[in-house]
């Protein structure tokens, strides 16, 4: 059995071990309603370009919008530098004041972003913590609200992912057998997940805990899918048999792994997790305890009561808490089925080994 | 060794004769002649037959990329003595209306992948529609134009890997931000190496990179660095 990137691996994989994912079907049909909401917004006053996008992250993006998210959004900018950027920034902002949440003031959003650094400044001092994010959010859980065929985002994407691609000295093992996972890229993903591990202890204490218990629940279920799904884009190039059958070809490898990646991260995060259990757990037992975890976990944030108290709740009174007990067990059940998929499954486990921890 | 030629409009703006005899000084065999803008067609179908065309072993003809007062309908028909001569036809696919009317041309009928400004025809996805349309077309790959839309070149390798046993011709310039055809940078040619394993050194190149005469063979040599042949070991 091989990896095979299907373009709803949700739903099959749901059907195969009688999963309960009415949540996560909401919150994607919500998602997609709101995205197309915005893209009126954008398209009745014709404000953008060829040149630039309209990019939206966060829940929005990963099709996972529940009551009271926000919309994390920006102008991605790919061509000549203009000053009139800054007004159609703003013009889109005050256009979607009434149907979405202000995103986060102090976050990376809301605003513009230019294509050059998201490209060229991986790593280094340039590369600060707010173009890593975008960078890599810009991979894994992005999207553009025109949809496929949208050139200046999928000209970014392409080319941040070949600016990870074109530095390896060799794309195969040594056997020349299958594709490598792309180091470089792993590398800067898990720099990612830890970066927003440590931000979130900063954030706790630049906010005085104001906000802590639900970015405690959004660390320990969803910031760690995108994880998940960025380590298992990077696992999938060995395994996927469609990449590897084009070994042989004259075609240039780089190129080819570009393609492949591309077509990863157009899936959200659960998307590229859900693939792989399709294709690789033969029990059920992983797929079970994450996505009934998953659903749960979409489930109460998509309560505006429960929402509300986890907004208030600090972390001096979570261990009587019980919202937040019902988290940790939820978030328990989710890491179970993680640790049963990454340690004992005999497809994943070598790679985790390999390329998880050193 | 690639074949390689020009397209009269890039060496004589509206002028095919003068291009004409600025590609044949310089020894090159291939020949694109130009009927981009719509004006254009006619006087060059009804000149043809006076044309000088000695010497030249590939010729393709391209047809206006918009269409103000001519109806598609026609076109068609003006392009007759055209296709008379079995000369490939190069068409932008926004130009297509009706599907039907260009299905007679068959494999003579080159689509052409377009720059980021239109709307269709810039990847394989968006090509698709049209060869599921038009079945026998074939390929032309303007290696200018996808550059501009992905500077990897992974979208050209995509639609290579989809519509490469269509690909019957290529055109090469660097396309620049304001979609104008320039002459080779070395960024472009370093972008057209990725992809060069991919093209069979049979398929005829025209270069649409707009050069003085003087620059012609300098040009030339760019593409043949950009597209080298590789070596069978």
């Amino acid at each position: 059995m091989g990896l095979t990137l299907t373009n709803d691996p949700i739903e099959p994989l749901a059907e195969k071990w009688s999963l309960r994912i009415d949540e996560v079907r909401e919150a994607r049909e919500r998602a997609r309603s709101k995205r197309q909401e915005f893209k009126e917004i954008c398209a009745k006053e014709k404000l953008l370009t060829q040149d630039t996008s309209v990019v939206v992250f966060g829940s929005l993006a990963r099709d996972e919008y529940t009551v009271g998210s926000d919309a994390d959004w920006t102008l991605l900018i790919d061509g000549e530098a203009n000053s009139d950027h800054s007004r159609v920034a703003r013009r889109i902002s005050a256009l979607i004041g009434s149907i979405f949440e202000a995103p986060n003031p102090t976050g990376a959003f809301g605003g513009m972003t230019f294509s050059h650094q998201l490209i060229h400044n991986i790593g280094g001092p340039d590369d600060t913590n707010a173009n890593t994010t975008q960078r890599v959010l810009m991979l894994l859980e992005s999207r553009s609200i025109h949809g496929l065929g949208d050139a200046a985002y999928g000209r970014v994407v392409r080319g941040i992912l070949n600016r990870y691609v074109e530095q390896e000295i060799s794309h195969l093992n040594q056997e020349h057998t299958t594709y490598k996972v792309p180091r470089f890229l792993l590398n800067d993903i898990v720099r990612f997940w830890r970066t927003m591990a440590v931000d979130f202890a900063s954030k706790q204490w630049a906010r005085g805990g104001q906000g802590w218990g639900i970015r405690n629940a959004k660390l320990r279920l969803s910031r760690k899918l995108i994880y998940i799904s960025g380590l298992l884009t990077c696992f999938s190039c060995p395994l996927d048999g469609d990449l590897n059958s084009k070994i042989d070809s004259e075609r240039d490898r780089a190129l080819q792994l570009v393609n492949h990646l591309r077509q990863c991260v157009k899936n959200s995060p659960l998307e590229v997790l859900a693939s792989f259990l399709l294709a690789y757990d033969t029990t059920g037992d992983a797929s079970k305890l994450i996505f009934t975890a998953y659903n749960e976990f979409l489930g109460i944030l998509n309560d505006v009561g429960k929402r509300q108290h986890l907004q208030d709740l600090r972390a001096e009174d979570s261990a009587r808490d019980s919202l937040f007990l019902e988290i940790r067990r939820v978030s328990d059940a989710f890491q179970e089925g993680l640790d049963k998929f990454f340690f004992e499954n005999h497809n994943i486990l070598p790679l985790t080994k390999k390329y998880g921890v050193f | 060794m690639r074949p390689i030629g020009f397209s009269t409009g890039a060496l004589a703006y509206s002028d095919y004769s003068a291009g004409l005899s600025i590609i044949r000084s310089h020894n090159l065999r291939c020949v694109e002649l130009s009927a981009l803008r719509e004006g254009e067609l006619e006087p060059l179908v009804n000149n043809l037959e006076a044309l000088d065309l000695q010497g030249f072993d590939y010729i393709s003809f391209h047809v206006p990329s918009k269409l103000k007062n001519l109806s598609e309908q026609a076109m068609i028909e003006l392009l007759q003595p055209v296709t008379l001569r079995n000369w490939p036809l190069i068409v932008h696919p926004d130009v297509i209306e009706r599907f039907d009317r260009w299905a007679a041309f068959g494999n003579l009928l080159f689509i052409e992948n377009m720059d980021k400004r239109k709307p269709v025809g810039r990847t394989a996805r968006e090509l698709a529609m049209f060869f599921e349309r038009l079945p026998d077309a074939s390929l032309c790959l303007d290696m200018g134009h996808v550059r501009q839309v992905d500077p990897t070149m992974s979208v050209a390798l995509e639609i290579l890997e989809r519509f490469g046993h269509k690909l019957r011709q290529l055109h090469v310039s660097e396309v620049n931000t304001n979609s104008q055809h320039d002459a080779l940078s070395f960024e472009t040619v370093l972008a057209f190496q990725k992809i060069s394993s991919s093209i069979p050194e049979t398929i005829p190149v025209i270069l649409e990179s707009r050069v003085p005469p003087d620059k012609v063979d300098e040009e030339v040599l760019r593409c043949r660095d950009a597209l080298p042949v590789l070596i069978a070991a």
